[in-house]
C-alpha cells in the first residue's frame, strides 16, 4: 500500500527515509519520526482492532498512551509482547505487528456475533450466567472464559532480551515534557538543583509536537536543558506510579525502537526515582461523549485528529465533523484544513461561544444546540447523525471523520497516588490535583492550566518553587512564549446522549452507558462497586478518556452530582508496563545469588551433585560412572561406618562471641550452661524462642576466657545472629559482649569414622590427638601443612569424629592433605545425603525435627533445660500445651521387613494398623540404613518412648502405601555413644 | 544476560578482586573514648563516624555499625593485621580476622557510578557521597560495605566471600554496556 493519506508536506517525519514495516502480513511504509499509529493512517488502514466482548471494528482514537483500542501483538516469536498501543510504538524498519482478539482475520471475525447476542451480555453477565450448576464450573465455564478472556497473546518461549533496574536520586523530577514540563526543567536546573525530565514519548515537547509556531521555542528550551550538567532527559520513559516518601517509578523504553537491542544494551529499564520535589506537568487527557456508536472507525478525539494532522502530516479522514462542547476543541479545525480536510460542519451543544462564532466567521457550518445521536456506516463512518433541539427529525452530515471532544480531564493519576484528593473543578467540569501531602505539584493542563503560553508560565513557577522546596536559589530568567488571543476553557458538561444504540463509556472493556445504569439498578451505586461490576476503568487504559464519563453516567442514575460520585482510586500502574522490566535482572540464573563453599571447585571436578540449600550450593553426593539410585550414597554412608569419610560442612553458620559477659550472655541464650565450660572444649546447646518452641541447636566451643566460637545449623544461620543482635539491643543491652559472623572466613570440614584419629595423626602437627589428651568434646589448635588448623571433636554421624577448621583460602589444601593423608585407610569424600543418612542412623533432630512447631521435651533433650537460671523461651515453654503427655515425641521407626521396595516416606502418618485413619503422629526423616539395612526414620508419635517395641503402621494415603514399622529409640546407632568417644 | 567475558569494546570500568587482610573492630562497653584515644594514639587518627571510612595510605577504616569497623589493608602474613590491633586496642575492643571472610572488589571507571545504581539505592553523586564516604547497604541484594575511594570515580565493595563469585557475576553483566576490564587479583 502507499501512504495516500499522508499530506504532501509538514509533520515531524524524516520525509528523506523510507521505513518498511508490517502490520499482520502485509507490508507498508512509513516514515522515521511516524509512530505504527500514524504510519498505518498515512496508508488507510483504519480498522485496527477488534473490541474486547463484542469484537466489534475499531480504529484509532487517540494519538497517546491513552489509546483504548487500537492494541496490537509487537514483534514475534519470543520477542512477542501483547497489548502494547500502536500510539506508543516507535516506528522502526522491520517492524512487526499483529492485530488481536479477531479470528480467522480482522475483516472477518466470528466472535462477532457475539454483538447479535449483545442484549444477553450485559453487566455482570459471568456471575450471573456461569453460578449453576456448581460442576460445570471447572469443565466447561472456565474453559470457555478463559479462551474468549484477555487480548493479545504473550511469547510462548523465554524472552532472550535483558531488563534491568536503575535507581535514580534527584532534587527535581519533572514529569512530562510540555510548554510547563520544559519549563519547569529548565527553572530548576538553571537554579543548579540535579533536576530528571521524564516523557513517555520518543520526542519531547509534548503538545508543543503539534504547534509548529512554537518549535523554535521548545529547540530552544532543549538546547538549553542538554547544556545543563546535573539535569538528565528520560525520553521513552513512562513515570507510572507515585510512591510514599516521594519515590517515583517510571519504565524507559531504551530498545522498543530497535528490532533488537544491540550488544549489552537492555530492552527496557525500570527506575526507581527518589525526588525531593516533584513537578507534575502531565497533561490533561480529552475525554469522549457517550452517543451511540461512537465507537465506530473514523470517530476519534478531537485532539487526536490535531495531532495526526500536525505531527505526523496524516489525514485522518477526508470529510470531518467536529461534536464539541469546548472552544478548545475548535483548534482542530484549523489543522484539519490546514491538512486538505473538508469540514462537514461543527456540532456543539451550546448556544453559541466565541470560538463558533470565529468558525462561522471562517465559513464552517456550526449547528448549535445540537447533538450526534449516531453515525451511519458499517464498518467505518460514513455519516454523521445530528439531532438539533429544534428539530426533532436527525439530519445526516456526509463525513468519514467525526471529532470528538467532551472537554479535557487533567491527567491526576500521579498526584492522586500521593493521596492528594483531587478536586473539583467547575469550569472544566473535571476533577484537578488535591492540595499536595508529599513534596510534589503540578502545572500547566495538569492542573487545567490550558494553552502554550499560560502552561509554560506555570511550569516556570512550579520548577522555581520545587528548586526553592529544595534547597536553591532560582537563577537567571528565561522567555516563555508570549500569550496570544485566550481561548474560553470552559465547558459545557455534556456526558451522554439519549438515543437508541450502543453509547460506549469505555471503548476497550465494550463498558456502556446502560451497563452503568444496570450496576446502579442492581444495586452497584458506588463508583468502585459498578467500576469491579462493569468492568469499567479497569483495562490497560485505565478509563483515561472514559472514566469521569462513567462516573457522570452513574451519578445521573444516582440523582447526585459528578463530584459527589467521585472516580475510582487511581493505583499504579499509569501506563501498563511489562513483567520483564518488573522482575529486572533476577531471571534464569540470577533469580537468586548463590554461595558456594571454599571447597566448590573442589566438588566440581569430583563430579559432586549439587543441591540448592537456600543461597548455598552443596554437594549431595559424588558420583561414579556405574552408580545409580542410592548407590553413591550408601558407599559413601557406610566408608564412614566402617573407615573414614570426610565431608564439607564450611555451611555450618559460625559466630564469633567475645567480651567479659559472653558466658553470661550464652546462658540466657541457650537453655544449658556456658559459663562452666572449660576452655578448649566444646558443648551441645540448645536455643529456645521467646515462646519456649526449639530456635536452633549446634555446638558453641570456649577458645578464651572471654571468648567463644558458636556453630548454628546451616538454615538458621542468619535468624540465629538476628535473635542474638535482637536480644542484645533490646534486652540485655548492658551486657559486655560483642559478636558478629565469621561463617565465611572458616572453612569446616568433618573427618568421621573408626580411623579418623589415624587419618588426622598423619596430617596435623602441633596437635596431641590421643584420646586421653584430645577426648571427645576436646577444642585445640593445630596445623596442617602452612595451614593453621582448628581441631573440635564433635560428631554429628555417631562415629569417632573430628571437624577441622582452617581460614578459608587454605581450604584446598587442608582438604587434599586430609585424603592424601586417608588414603591408606580408605577415605571417602561424603556428601549431604551420606550425612543426612548418618544423622537419622544416631538420632541427632535437624531441620524436619526443628520445624518451628517442637519443643525441647518433644524433642527428648528436656535434660537440657537447666534447672536454675534464666533464659529465653523458659517461661513460655512451661506452658500446659507444651507440657501435655500427649503431645507427640521424637522416636525412632523401623520397617519390619528388609525390602526396600517398601519405602518410607517423610511425612507418612503413624497409625495403630493397616486401614486406620487415626493418626498417632508422623514421619519426620527416613533413610536406608547402612547400618540395619532396612528403611528406617525418626517419627513424632503420640505417646512417645512409651511406645517402644510396639509394631505400628507408617500410612502414606497419596500412594497407597502402609508400611509395618517398629518403635524404638531414636538412637538407631551406637545409643550408648561408645563410639564417639573410642 | 550479557557474556560477561565479551564486554563491549572501549573499557569504561575496570573490576579488580583486591587480595585484603580485613579485621572487624567492636569497642567494648563504656570504652569509646578509650578505643578513640588508643587509636589516636597508635593509628594517628580515630575511628570514623558514622557514614564515613579512613582512608590511611593503604589503611582503610570503615564504620559499619554503632561501635563497629572494618579495617584493611593488603594482605601479608596471615593474622598480622589482627594481632596488630589486639595488640594496639587490648581491653578496648573485640578484634576479630575475617581476611577470608570478606571479598573485596574494587570497581573504577567514569561508568562506576551509573552501573552501580542498577544496584545500589544509595546516592552516589559528587554532592551526596565522596571520598571517604561509606554505606552499610545491598549492593545487587547482596550484604555489602561500599567505600568511596577517590573522585574517579573508585569504589570499594567488600561482601562475604562465599557469595563473591555472585556478586561478580552481577557487577560483570551490569558493567557489560560499558565495557570493563577485570584484573584477577592486584
Amino acid at each position: 500500500m502507499s501512504e495516500t493519506w499522508r499530506a504532501p508536506a509538514g509533520g515531524r517525519i524524516d520525509r528523506s527515509r523510507t521505513v518498511s514495516f508490517s502490520f499482520d502480513g502485509r507490508t507498508y511504509r512509513g516514515h522515521p519520526g511516524d509512530t505504527l499509529a500514524s504510519a498505518l493512517m498515512a496508508n488507510g488502514q483504519r480498522l485496527l482492532g477488534r473490541s474486547f466482548k463484542y469484537h466489534r471494528p475499531r480504529g484509532l482514537y487517540t494519538a497517546g498512551p491513552e489509546e483504548p483500542n487500537a492494541l496490537v501483538e509487537l514483534r514475534s516469536g519470543a520477542r512477542r509482547e501483547p497489548n502494547v498501543p500502536a500510539t506508543m510504538i516507535e516506528l522502526f524498519d522491520g517492524l512487526d505487528a499483529r492485530s488481536q482478539n479477531r479470528w480467522p482475520s480482522l475483516g472477518l471475525d466470528i466472535g462477532a456475533v457475539n454483538g447479535l447476542v449483545a442484549r444477553f451480555l450485559p453487566a455482570g453477565f459471568y456471575y450471573k450466567t456461569f453460578m449453576w450448576p456448581p460442576t460445570f464450573w471447572e469443565k466447561v465455564y472456565e474453559p470457555i472464559i478463559r479462551r474468549a478472556a484477555g487480548l493479545g497473546r504473550p511469547a510462548a518461549s523465554p524472552d532472550p532480551d535483558h531488563y534491568e533496574h536503575m535507581h535514580a536520586h534527584c532534587d527535581v523530577l519533572v514529569v512530562g515534557s510540555g510548554p510547563a514540563g520544559l519549563a519547569a526543567t529548565r527553572a530548576a536546573g538553571a537554579s543548579g538543583a540535579r533536576a530528571i525530565l521524564a516523557d513517555h514519548d520518543f520526542e519531547l515537547g509534548g503538545g508543543l509536537l503539534a504547534e509548529p509556531a512554537h518549535e523554535a521555542w521548545r529547540a530552544a528550551m532543549l538546547g538549553a536543558l542538554a547544556a545543563m550538567p546535573e539535569v538528565r532527559l528520560l525520553p521513552r520513559t513512562s513515570v507510572f506510579g507515585y510512591y510514599e516518601g516521594n519515590v517515583l517509578g517510571a519504565l524507559e523504553r531504551v530498545s522498543d525502537h530497535l528490532p533488537m537491542p544491540p550488544a549489552h544494551a537492555v530492552r527496557q529499564r525500570y527506575w526507581v526515582i527518589r525526588a525531593r520535589e516533584v513537578v507534575l506537568a502531565t497533561g490533561a487527557y480529552e475525554r469522549l461523549i457517550a452517543f451511540p456508536e461512537n465507537d465506530q472507525p473514523g470517530v476519534m478525539l478531537a485532539s487526536a485528529a490535531l495531532t495526526y494532522a500536525r505531527r505526523f502530516a496524516v489525514r485522518p479522514g477526508s470529510r470531518a465533523v467536529l461534536y464539541a462542547n469546548n472552544d478548545m476543541a475548535y483548534a482542530t479545525l484549523a489543522a484539519l484544513r490546514e491538512a486538505g480536510i473538508g469540514i462537514a460542519g461543527v456540532v456543539d451543544p451550546r448556544t453559541t461561544s466565541p470560538a463558533a462564532e470565529a468558525a462561522r466567521r471562517a465559513g464552517i457550518d456550526v449547528l448549535a444546540r445540537a447533538e450526534v445521536v449516531g453515525v451511519t456506516g458499517a464498518r467505518a463512518v460514513e455519516g454523521v447523525r445530528v439531532r438539533r433541539a429544534d428539530a426533532p427529525q436527525p439530519v445526516t452530515l456526509d463525513a468519514d471523520l467525526l471529532c470528538v471532544s467532551g472537554g479535557h480531564n487533567p491527567a491526576v493519576q500521579l498526584a492522586s497516588m500521593t493521596r492528594a484528593r483531587p478536586t473539583w473543578d467547575e469550569a472544566l467540569a473535571a476533577f484537578v490535583p488535591g492540595i499536595p501531602v508529599q513534596n510534589e505539584r503540578s502545572a500547566g493542563a495538569a492542573r487545567g492550566v490550558f494553552g502554550i503560553a499560560a502552561a509554560a508560565a506555570d511550569g516556570l513557577r512550579a520548577g522555581s518553587e520545587a528548586a526553592a522546596r529544595a534547597g536553591f536559589k532560582a537563577a537567571a530568567a528565561f522567555a516563555v512564549p508570549e500569550a496570544g488571543p485566550g481561548t474560553e476553557t470552559r465547558v459545557h458538561p455534556l456526558w451522554q446522549v439519549r438515543a437508541p444504540g450502543k453509547a460506549f463509556v469505555d471503548l476497550q472493556h465494550d463498558a456502556t452507558a446502560d451497563d452503568i445504569r444496570l450496576a446502579h439498578w442492581e444495586g452497584y451505586a458506588h463508583v468502585e462497586h459498578a467500576k469491579r461490576y462493569t468492568t469499567h476503568a479497569m483495562a490497560t487504559d485505565q478509563g483515561k478518556i472514559g472514566g469521569l464519563v462513567g462516573a457522570a453516567v452513574l451519578a445521573e442514575a444516582r440523582g447526585e452530582a459528578v463530584e459527589k460520585v467521585g472516580l475510582p482510586t487511581f493505583r499504579p500502574y499509569v501506563h501498563g508496563i511489562t513483567w520483564g522490566a518488573i522482575a529486572g535482572r533476577e531471571v534464569g540464573r540470577h533469580f537468586k545469588h548463590v554461595r558456594r563453599t571454599p571447597l566448590h571447585p573442589w566438588h566440581e571436578q569430583a563430579g559432586a551433585v549439587f543441591l540448592e540449600t537456600g543461597l548455598w550450593l552443596r554437594p549431595l553426593y559424588y558420583t561414579k560412572s556405574a552408580e545409580t539410585g542410592w548407590e553413591p550414597i550408601l558407599r559413601e554412608a557406610r566408608a564412614v561406618r566402617e573407615r573414614v569419610g570426610l565431608c564439607d560442612v564450611s555451611t555450618l553458620g559460625k559466630i564469633d562471641v567475645q567480651g567479659p559477659d559472653a558466658a553470661a550472655f550464652l546462658d540466657r541464650l541457650y537453655t544449658n550452661t556456658f559459663s562452666m565450660l572449660p576452655v578448649g572444649r566444646a558443648r551441645y546447646g540448645l536455643m529456645l524462642r521467646e515462646d519456649g518452641i526449639v530456635l536452633d541447636d549446634g555446638t558453641t566451643s570456649r577458645i578464651g576466657p572471654e571468648r567463644f566460637l558458636m556453630t548454628t545449623t546451616t538454615a538458621r544461620a542468619a535468624d540465629v545472629l538476628e535473635h542474638m543482635e535482637k536480644c542484645h539491643q533490646t534486652v540485655w543491652p548492658e551486657l559486655d559482649v560483642q559478636f558478629c559472623s565469621v561463617t565465611d572466613h572458616w572453612a569446616q570440614m568433618s573427618v568421621a569414622g573408626p580411623k579418623a584419629r589415624a587419618v588426622l595423626a598423619g596430617c596435623v602437627t602441633g596437635l596431641d590427638l590421643a584420646n586421653a589428651a584430645f577426648p571427645f568434646m576436646a577444642v585445640g589448635e593445630g596445623a596442617i601443612g602452612t595451614a593453621p588448623v582448628r581441631l573440635y571433636r564433635v560428631s554429628f554421624s555417631g562415629e569417632l569424629a573430628y571437624e577441622v577448621a582452617t581460614p578459608a583460602r587454605f581450604a584446598g589444601d587442608v582438604w587434599s592433605a586430609i585424603l592424601e593423608a586417608g588414603k591408606p585407610h580408605g577415605i571417602v569424600p561424603y556428601g549431604l545425603e551420606a550425612l543426612g543418612l548418618l544423622r537419622i542412623e544416631k538420632g541427632h533432630v535437624a531441620g524436619p525435627e526443628l520445624n518451628g512447631q517442637t519443643t525441647a521435651r518433644d524433642l527428648g533433650l528436656e535434660k537440657m533445660l537447666k534447672r536454675r537460671g534464666d533464659y529465653i523461651g523458659r517461661v513460655l515453654a512451661e506452658r500446659p500445651g507444651l507440657n501435655d503427655p500427649d503431645r507427640p515425641r521424637l522416636v525412632g521407626i523401623r520397617a519390619l521387613s528388609g525390602d526396600f521396595e517398601r519405602r518410607l516416606r517423610g511425612g507418612a502418618h503413624i497409625v495403630a494398623r493397616a486401614g486406620a485413619t487415626e493418626s498417632l503422629g508422623w514421619v519426620t526423616s527416613v533413610t536406608r540404613s547402612v547400618e540395619l539395612d532396612r528403611w528406617i526414620g525418626l517419627a513424632m508419635v503420640r505417646g512417645g518412648a512409651a511406645r517402644a517395641g510396639e509394631r505400628l503402621v507408617a500410612s502414606y494415603p497419596l500412594e497407597g502405601e502402609e508400611v509395618e514399622v517398629e518403635i524404638t529409640s531414636p538412637h538407631h546407632v551406637d545409643p550408648e555413644n561408645a563410639r564417639v568417644k573410642a | 544476560m550479557s557474556k560477561p567475558d565479551q564486554p563491549a569494546a572501549g573499557a569504561r570500568i575496570s573490576i579488580v578482586e583486591r587480595r585484603l587482610a580485613l579485621a572487624e573492630v567492636s569497642v567494648r562497653r563504656g570504652k569509646e573514648a578509650a578505643l578513640a584515644a588508643a587509636a589516636r594514639n597508635a593509628f594517628g587518627a580515630e575511628p570514623p563516624e558514622p557514614g564515613h571510612a579512613l582512608l590511611q595510605g593503604a589503611v582503610t577504616t570503615v564504620w559499619i555499625r554503632p561501635g563497629g569497623w572494618l579495617i584493611t589493608e593488603p594482605q601479608t602474613t596471615e593474622g598480622a593485621l589482627a594481632s596488630r590491633l589486639e595488640r594496639a586496642l587490648s581491653g578496648l575492643a573485640a578484634i576479630v580476622d575475617q581476611s577470608h571472610g570478606k571479598a573485596c572488589l574494587r570497581i573504577a571507571g567514569s561508568a562506576a557510578r551509573e552501573m552501580l545504581a542498577k544496584g545500589c539505592r544509595v546516592d552516589l553523586h559528587p554532592r551526596a557521597f565522596g571520598p571517604g564516604r561509606a554505606a552499610v547497604t545491598p549492593v545487587a541484594h547482596i550484604h555489602a560495605v561500599l567505600v568511596q575511594i577517590d573522585a574517579a570515580p573508585t569504589f570499594d565493595v567488600i561482601a562475604g566471600s562465599t557469595l563473591a563469585e555472585s556478586l561478580y557475576d552481577w557487577l560483570a553483566a551490569s558493567a557489560a554496556e560499558y565495557g570493563f576490564r577485570r584484573i584477577r587479583s592486584e
